[in-house]
Formats: structure tokens, C-alpha cells, sequence
């Protein structure tokens, strides 16, 4: 094969045991699989590609198809995660009010857009519809917590605040 | 049966049809998308809408909607081309249309009903597609801007192939079709997802841009590789074979091919083919003329006599085979033996010796039915893809249990329902002798009419499942599970394949399968059917025509010890490379050069040609008339493409010459008459005639061929292999015997020797893919490239046998695993 595929299916290094279990537990259950693939959301922070293939080999199902639940679904992530995940929030009310420029302090600040992460996995960035904080427009939230009535200031003291932490 | 009214029209089909089929058996056509005849219904593209006066109010798939009895179906008004076409013009919108560079104008199903509806403008706009064109591999090119999400590709890799390389992903106007992570394409490369696809998406690269469809002659012949006989339709321009064309409607094949049929093909336009006879002459090979070369070759032949050797390879049609044991009679020879020799013998003595019949008892569309099947060795599907296509789907649409007795873990063994008794190499014999005695111990055996059941069960005195389970390392609860299942099933298969790198056990193995069938009552059951498919094109006319040694004549192998010892005059090989295909290179190669006289005739100038005293050009199946029987007694015909490359002929026309110029005569000429000469000799071929053979071809003997007999036939174990490593060789999927690594395509996949592991050897051994590697035994050392796959167990090590660089043979000399060392 050619040197592209080679180094793109290239194995990465991570611990399969934690999958391995996870799968034991739910390998002779019809249906196992959107489970299987969340508690391994769960154990990773992420869906490992290697998980995914191994997944694909104890539930008799192709890597292709898990695949295609991976990509039509949201919820999953196929990339590690920061430790913190900003999420800024871009529905109408939020536009309105300017969270563009949000979105773009983050960008200047942290260097990541939607769906990035930072190298030092501490940050996640992503643009998200309307959170339902229409009120305090705009808004963006780290983890649990939600910040409203976002300006360019108070959003380098939210960054730097986090930046500080673990 | 259920009665309906379409357009006006009454008629009565199956109840299991669709509105779609019942219109078609009425000779109505409704347009279509993402139905395919031979994937299930899917009902995607909304181009089938039909209207149905018992479901008023909204229009309905044709293609997924069963027929229901009293139902009265319209295809064609106002309301429903206005329809279509609005699908169609949705289609349109992202589509983007290139069809004057697209492959595929001329035979586009969307060209055609965008045409047949009138869409000529568009009244919807949108973003058009832009995606990276796919262009990895040389063989399929894959641009997703083409697609309109018909499911096609993704089903045929699915429920026929089994391989699952597509996927749809994301969602709303980003769905497409793509593989894991979105990857460039990395599979079998069997191209059915080529022939599938309605529009221009997946192409063959090998054809681009070298004609438009209506510029090629097709001519429908069968593959030259394996003895499936898939039909497979020449794409000829220009006097060149330019592709495969897809064809469902006539073969047994359904129009599905593996990579060797599909992609296989470019041997045949080689530059590099013999297009001369060659004579040595001062220890050179050079050019002559065929006067010269055939009185050579006809004055050496008188000489040897009785000390000639005759040895055939599974290119020659049987007509040719016919003339090639009328040219050994000529010539006064007895020493007659197809190239398969060692390997053929699970059937020419093992099944013969128990049943009467030497040739699988069913064919290959029953296996679809079955409801349990074994399947001997894991390279089965290796050796005879498409019809490990049929049992794909008997397990994934029929839920078939599969049983697999193999020595990896292949790629059956990842189907579902799939269970391998997974075994030490070499010891197949070992598996199924237990199972057999399974059978016995449990009441669970057939022995009616059964002959030999007391001497078997003598014989299996220590096939215990306990004994067997700690030869083998197969557990004996599974040895159990699999004897009780098999013997429940109604309808079951039992498939081996035999072959050039199988020669070991070679008998025994036929002779434990027919014990095992008998046991079962599969022979001559309907439905059932023991399965014995020969690796070549034309192995089962190899034995229908009895090329085997003839009375107090040598075989294959007996021949080579005698020229190895100076004990054979001449030997005249037809369309064999031994030195590379065969065991024991060593002793191959003492016989070429011991052997005063060797004549060679083959399409290339192979290593084993390179020896020979006179060299004759012959011709590729693409070349040749006549008839090839596949592996499960189907005779099929076989029909000239392309003409022979310079002076080259036919095996047959050079045969014929030999046999005038050895002073025989032939009173018949032609195929059709060789054929009708056949039948006089051969009864089961006497009842079909040359020009009576249709377009499935004819199965001799009938699709269930009952034996004359039924004789268990005492048969002991397999010796284990000692060793930390145990090298095995075999087939691999992408090739076929040696002429495969003449083809670009197959090729363009695995283009050189290598040895693989499994990944725990290649850890514990810290290799990776594409390291050198020593591999030692039998006292002869290869360096090999390492590929690493997780189909091998620990301590086994598997090398694919066709390539002749590799020298594989060198090191196996016939043995069913070799005991090797490695190191770096
Ligand atoms: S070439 Fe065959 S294996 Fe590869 S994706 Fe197409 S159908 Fe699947
Ligand atoms: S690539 Fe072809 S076969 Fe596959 S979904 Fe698209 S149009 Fe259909
Ligand atoms: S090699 Fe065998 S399975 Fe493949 S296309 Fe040819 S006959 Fe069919
Ligand atoms: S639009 Fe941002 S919270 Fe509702
Ligand atoms: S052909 Fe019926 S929905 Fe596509």
C-alpha cells in the first residue's frame, strides 16, 4: 500500500484495557454498540481510534460503520479534549450581541476555533446554538459554568482565570 | 401466489415479490436508482414512486413495498413523472456534472433518467459538492462530488463482499460516503462497489479516459484465474483486452469478481509475451521457426518413447486436454499427469475412493440455502472469493452457522455466526477425524447403506475430542458443538480447496471430508453438498478428462524423481512454472537440468520455460475457444477476445500439429467436434452439446450428483510440526498461482513476497511492517519482508507461494507446515 495509508493507519499509542473491559461487559448484548461507544467516551475523554477498531472486532460490526454513528452523532469526539471546554455560544440572540467577537478573542488568545483543542490539551473550543441564557446575551460556558454579558475584556479575565487553574 | 392489477395489467407472482419485480416479470420498467437486483431493498433515492389505489394519498416505493393481493398499481401519470422529476432535480443540485469527462457517460443511470425525464433546467440551487477526489490506490477512483447516495457501493460491500469498507457519515448536507476516518481506499479491491455504483462516483483507474462504453467489443468468456469460473466480460478496443465489464445476467457469478477477474487482466496485452518458438542452440534460446521447433520437439519425443513425461497445467481448455491425452497415446507415453499432481488427489482418490465420483456433489448457489457449512483451511475464501461471496451471504442474510476449521483467523472467521476451531498447522486431519467420530459416538452418524462404518470406527480409536483437543489445541466442547450442528442442519456444505501449496495430506484430506459428508448424508442430498474446488480455472476438466497417469504411467511428482535421476527422457510441461509453484525447488530444478529433453510451452518466458531446449508460444484464455469446467462440474464456454500476439498459438492448434507430425491422425477438428468426441468418450459430457452450452453454462450430472457409493475409508492423523515457528504458504487473496504476478492489478496491491505474523510474534520479536527478516528451515535460508495482521496465532507465520523471487519452495518442500527459525 501506499505510504499515505501507511502512516495514516499508523498505530497510536494508548492503553486498550480500559476498552477491553468495557467491551466484555457489553460484548453479548444485542444493540451493544452506541453504549459501548459512550462509556468509552466516558473512560477516554474521546473515542480513541484504536478503540474504534477494536470495538469493531469484538461487536462483529466494521470500523466504518462505527464510523458513521461517530460522525452523525454530536455528542462524540474523535480528538482529545482540553481539560476545560469553552463553549460560546452562537445562536441568534448571542450573534446579535456580538459573540463573533467572542468567538474570535478566543481564537486570538488560545489559537484554537471550533472543535480545536490546545496542544497542552487544557482548552476545547466550541461554537454552540443557543445554550438557553438568551438573557444575558452573549454567553459562553467552561465546563458547568456560565458566563453572560460577554465583553472582549471579560473574556481575557475568564481565559486567564482558567489559565491559572490545573 | 397473489393477484394485481398494474397499469391495467393482471397478473400473479410469488408473495414475496415487490411491486418493483411483479411490474418487471410484467414487462413493466420502472425506473430505478438504488435498487440493485442482488442487494436488499433499501428504498433511498424515491426515483421508483409508484401509486397504489388501496394506499391513497402518497406515493410509494416500488422497490421496497411487497405486493399485497388485489392491489392495483400505476406507474406512469401526470402526478408521478412530476415527481420523479423534482427527485431528480434535488439529486441535481449538489451533483456535480462533468459528463464529458466523466468514465462513466454513456452508461450513467442518472445521465439516463435525467435524459428520459426531461430535466433540462433546475429549479433548485445550492452549493455543489466539492471533496477531494480519492486517488490512493491505482486500482478504484472514488469522487464523492458524483454521488447521490444511493447505498449501493456500501450494501455490495457489505452483504456480498463482507468487507464493510464504506460507511455514510455526518449528516444532512455533509453526508457522504466514505471509509474509516475518511481514508483513501484500502481493501480487496474486488471492485464490486465499481460496478454497483449507478453513476460515475467509483471508477476503475486502470480505464481512464480509454473509451466511452459503445466503443468496446465485449465478449463474454470465463476468468482465467480460479476454479469459481466466474463469467467475466471482455472489454476489448483496439485488439486489447481495456477492462472487465460488469455482467449479472449470465454465469454463475452474479456479476461478482474478485480482484484477479476484475482487475487481473493485463498479462494477456504483455509486451513480455512469448510471441516466437525458441530453440536452444548453443546453449542460447533462439527465435525459430515453428517447422523447426515442432520437428525439434515431434524427433524428441520419438526418441523418448515410453520415457516421455507429459505434464499439464489447468490453462488448457478441454478440448485441448482431450487432444493433449490423444498426443500422450500417439507418442506411446503412459506418464500423464495434470501440473496439480499431489494436490489432486483428495479427489481423484479420496472422494472417488468414497463416493464413486470424483467432483463436488452441489453448486454453488444451493450453498446460499444452507443452513450449516464447513468450510476446510482458511484460505478458502482466498482461493475461491466469489464463492465465498455466496457463503457471505448465506451467514449474513440466511444466518447460516459457519464452521471453520483453520489455521488463522481469515477473513470468514470475522463473519458473524462465524466459529473457528482454530488449530495447530497442520492438523485439519486431526479436526475432522474428531468431528467424525463426534458423529459416531453421539448416534448422530447416517450410516445407512453406509459401507466400512466398523473399520472407521476403528480407525478413530484415538479421535477421542479430549485426544484430539490436545493435538489440535481446538477445545472439545467446540469439536462437539460443531459435530451436533452440522448434523442437525437440513441442508448443509462441506467446502476444501485444494491446490499447489496444499500437497500435503493432500488424499487424507479428501478422504476425512468424504467420511465426514457420508456421516452427515450430504452427498446426493438436496441442498447439501461436500465441496472440493480445485485452485485453476480448469482443474475439474482436468480430471473430468482423466489427465492423470495412465496405466503403469508416472504422476506429477514420480516423474521429477525419475528425471531428477536420470530416468526420464523427455518431459513436455504445458502452462506450468514449477520451479516456482512447485514444492522443493531443489528437486525441481535437479529434474529440469537432468532431463535430456524439455519442452516448455507457456505464454511467458517463466523461469521454468528459461530451461527448456524448445520454448512454444501459446495462448491466454482471452485468446481461446472451447469449454471450461469449474469446481463444481459447471461447463462453461470460453471465447476468443483478442488475437494470438505475433506466431503464438493455441494449446490446441499446437497440439493438434504434434500429433501430425508424430505421425497420429485427428479425425475431428474444431471445438464443437473435439467437444462431440468428448462426449463419446466421457458419457457425463455426452449429454450436452458444443453449441447446447447457454449462458449459465451446464452442470454435468445434474445440480445434485448422486453417488455410486458410499464407502468410509480408515484414515489416521496428521504428524505435528515441532518448532517455536511454523511457516505456512498458501494462496493469497490478491493473486492466483503465478501468472497473477504478471498483472498489473493484483499487482498494483501486493506487488512482492512477504511473510507475515501475527501482531503478538511482532511484538515479542519487535518487527513491524516492512523489515527484513531471516527465515530459516529445511536447512535453507530467505530473506523476506514482514507484514504485520492480526490473523495468525502465536508461532505461526504464513508466506503466500506465487511469486517466483520470493523462493518460498526452497525452504517448503511439500510439508503441511515448516518448522522454521527467525532472526534479524
Ligand atoms: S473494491 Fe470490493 S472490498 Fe473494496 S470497497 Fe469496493 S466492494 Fe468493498
Ligand atoms: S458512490 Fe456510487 S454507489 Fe456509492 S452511494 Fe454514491 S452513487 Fe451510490
Ligand atoms: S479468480 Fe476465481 S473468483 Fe476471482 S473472478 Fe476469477 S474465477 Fe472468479
Ligand atoms: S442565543 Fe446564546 S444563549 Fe440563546
Ligand atoms: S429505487 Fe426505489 S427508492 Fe431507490
Amino acid at each position: 500500500m501506499s505510504e499515505a495509508v501507511e502512516t495514516a493507519t499508523a498505530e497510536q499509542e494508548i492503553d486498550l484495557a480500559g476498552a477491553n473491559e468495557i467491551l466484555d461487559h457489553y460484548v453479548d448484548m444485542p444493540g451493544a454498540l452506541m453504549p459501548v461507544l459512550q462509556a468509552i467516551q466516558e473512560h477516554y475523554g474521546y473515542i480513541p481510534e484504536p478503540t474504534v477498531h477494536l470495538a469493531a472486532e469484538r461487536l462483529n460490526v466494521y470500523s466504518s460503520q462505527i464510523f458513521g454513528v461517530l460522525t452523525f452523532y454530536a455528542q462524540f469526539h474523535l480528538e482529545p479534549r482540553g481539560k476545560y471546554i469553552v463553549r460560546v455560544c452562537k445562536g441568534t440572540a448571542c450573534h446579535v450581541r456580538g459573540a463573533n467577537r467572542i468567538g474570535d478573542t478566543l481564537k486570538e488568545r488560545l489559537g484554537i476555533g471550533h472543535a480545536e483543542t490546545t496542544e497542552d490539551l487544557k482548552f476545547t473550543a466550541e461554537y454552540v446554538a443557543c445554550i438557553g441564557a438568551c438573557g444575558m446575551a452573549p454567553v459562553i460556558m467552561v465546563n458547568d459554568a456560565t458566563y453572560g454579558s460577554m465583553t472582549v475584556q471579560k473574556m481575557d479575565e475568564v481565559i486567564e482565570k482558567y489559565k491559572k487553574m490545573d | 401466489m397473489v393477484n394485481l392489477t398494474i397499469d391495467g395489467k393482471q397478473i400473479t407472482v410469488s408473495r414475496t415479490a415487490t411491486i418493483y419485480e411483479a411490474a418487471l416479470e410484467a414487462g413493466i420498467n420502472i425506473p430505478v436508482l438504488c435498487y440493485a437486483k442482488k442487494l436488499l431493498p433499501f428504498g433511498a433515492c424515491r426515483v421508483c414512486l409508484v401509486q397504489v389505489e388501496q394506499m391513497k394519498g402518497r406515493l410509494i416505493p416500488s422497490c421496497t413495498t411487497p405486493v399485497s393481493e388485489g392491489m392495483v398499481v400505476t406507474t406512469t401519470s401526470e402526478e408521478i413523472l412530476k415527481v420523479r422529476k423534482t427527485v431528480l432535480e434535488f439529486l441535481l443540485v449538489n451533483h456535480v456534472i462533468e459528463c464529458p469527462v466523466c468514465d462513466k457517460g454513456g452508461e450513467c443511470d442518472l445521465q439516463e433518467l435525467t435524459y428520459a425525464h426531461e430535466v433540462v433546467t433546475n429549479r433548485f440551487q445550492g452549493e455543489k459538492f466539492n471533496l477531494e477526489t480519492d486517488e490512493v490506490n491505482p486500482l478504484i477512483e472514488r469522487n464523492m462530488n458524483r454521488c447521490v447516495l444511493c447505498g449501493r457501493c456500501v450494501r455490495v460491500c457489505d452483504e456480498i463482499v463482507g468487507y464493510g469498507s464504506y460507511s455514510f457519515i455526518n449528516r444532512g448536507f455533509e453526508t457522504k460516503i466514505a471509509t474509516a476516518y475518511d481514508r483513501g481506499l484500502n481493501c480487496e479491491f474486488c471492485g464490486q462497489c465499481v460496478s454497483m455504483c449507478p453513476v460515475g462516483a467509483i471508477l476503475p483507474r486502470p480505464f481512464k479516459f480509454k473509451a466511452r462504453p459503445w466503443q468496446l467489443k465485449e465478449v463474454d468468456t470465463v476468468c482465467g484465474y480460479c476454479g469459481n469460473g466466474c463469467t467475466v466480460t471482455l472489454g476489448v478496443l483496439n485488439n486489447k483486452v481495456e477492462t472487465i465489464r460488469f455482467n449479472d445476467k449470465i454465469g454463475v457469478n452474479d456479476g461478482n469478481l474478485c480482484i484477479r477477474g476484475r482487475f487481473g487482466y493485463s498479462y494477456v496485452n504483455s509486451e513480455e509475451r512469448l510471441t516466437t518458438p525458441l530453440v536452444r542452440k548453443g546453449g542460447q534460446l533462439v527465435e525459430t521457426s515453428w517447422d523447426e521447433a515442432l520437428q525439434v520437439v515431434a524427433d524428441g519425443f520419438k526418441q523418448a518413447q515410453a520415457g516421455l513425461g507429459i505434464l499439464s497445467g489447468a490453462r488448457l481448455t478441454n478440448e485441448e486436454m482431450f487432444l493433449l491425452k490423444n498426443l500422450a497415446k500417439v507418442a506411446g507415453t503412459a506418464n500423464l499427469d495434470h501440473s496439480g499432481g499431489e494436490c489432486y488427489k483428495g479427489v481423484t482418490e479420496g472422494v472417488a475412493g468414497a463416493l464413486g465420483i470424483a467432483a463436488s456433489t452441489g453448486t454453488f448457489p444451493q450453498v446460499e440455502a444452507c443452513e450449516a457449512i464447513l468450510a476446510i483451511r482458511s484460505d478458502f475464501y482466498e482461493t475461491h472469493p466469489v464463492f465465498g461471496m455466496v457463503v457471505n451471504q448465506a451467514v449474513k442474510r440466511n444466518d447460516a452457522q459457519l464452521w471453520l476449521v483453520a489455521d488463522k483467523r481469515g477473513k470468514f472467521a470475522k463473519l458473524p455466526n462465524a466459529k473457528n476451531l482454530l488449530h495447530r498447522p497442520g492438523m485439519e486431519l486431526d479436526v475432522l477425524n474428531g468431528l467424525a467420530r463426534v458423529l459416531l459416538d453421539e448416534g448422530l452418524a447416517q450410516t445407512e447403506g453406509v459401507e466400512g462404518v466398523a473399520e472407521l470406527k476403528q480407525a478413530l480409536a484415538n479421535f477421542g475430542s479430549d485426544q484430539v483437543a490436545a493435538r489440535t489445541g481446538v477445545e472439545a466442547d467446540a469439536l462437539q458443538s460443531a459435530a451436533r450442528q452440522l448434523a442437525a442442519a437440513k441442508k448443509s456444505a462441506i467446502l476444501l480447496a485444494y491446490g499447489l501449496p496444499y500437497t500435503a495430506y493432500s488424499r487424507e484430506l479428501g478422504v476425512a471430508a468424504a467420511n465426514l459428508a457420508i456421516l452427515l448424508g450430504i452427498p446426493g442430498r438436496d441442498g447439501s453438498g461436500l465441496y472440493l474446488c480445485g485452485e485453476k480455472a480448469n482443474s475439474q476438466g482436468a480430471i473430468d478428462l482423466g489427465i492423470v497417469p495412465q496405466t503403469g504411467g508416472l504422476g506429477a511428482q514420480a516423474m521429477l524423481d525419475a528425471a531428477a535421476n536420470g530416468k526420464l527422457n523427455a518431459l513436455y510441461v504445458v502452462g506450468e512454472d514449477m520451479l516456482t509453484s512447485y514444492p522443493d525447488h531443489g528437486k525441481v530444478e535437479k529434474a529440469l537440468e537432468k532431463v535430456p529433453f524439455l519442452v516448455v510451452q507457456d505464454i511467458f518466458l517463466s523461469p521454468t520455460a528459461a530451461k527448456a531446449h524448445v520454448v512454444l508460444p501459446a495462448a491466454t484464455f482471452a485468446e481461446k475457444d472451447g469449454t471450461f469446467t469449474n469446481a463444481e462440474r459447471r461447463i462453461q464456454r470460453v471465447r476468443p477476445g483478442i488475437p494470438l500476439p505475433g506466431q503464438a498459438k493455441t494449446d490446441g492448434a499446437i497440439i493438434a500439429d504434434l500429433i501430425e507430425k508424430l505421425g497420429g491422425n485427428l479425425a475431428f477438428t474444431g471445438s464443437a467436434a473435439i467437444f462431440a468426441e468428448i462426449g463419446r468418450n466421457i458419457p457425463v459430457y455426452a449429454s450436452v452439446s458444443f453449441n447446447g452450452i447457454g449462458p449459465q453454462g451446464f452442470v454435468w450430472g445434474g445440480e445434485i450428483l448422486t453417488p455410486s457409493r458410499r464407502r468410509l475409508q480408515p484414515i489416521g492423523g496428521a504428524v505435528p510440526v515441532e518448532g517455536a515457528f511454523q511457516l505456512l504458504t498458501g494462496s493469497a487473496l490478491y493473486h492466483s498461482g503465478t501468472v497473477s504476478t504478471r498483472a498489473k492489478g493484483p499487482q498494483a496491491v501486493v506487488a512482492e513476497p512477504y511473510i507475515e505474523f501475527g501482531r503478538e510474534d511482532a511484538k515479542s520479536l519487535a518487527l513491524k511492517d516492512g523489515d527484513l527478516v531471516k527465515v530459516a528451515g529445511n536447512g535453507v535460508e530467505l530473506r523476506l519482508k514482514v507484514k504485520v495482521d492480526n490473523r495468525l496465532p502465536k508461532g505461526v507465520l504464513f508466506a503466500p507461494y506465487h511469486f517466483a523471487a520470493a523462493g518460498i519452495n526452497r525452504l517448503y518442500k511439500g510439508e503441511a507446515a515448516v518448522s522454521v527459525t527467525v532472526s534479524k
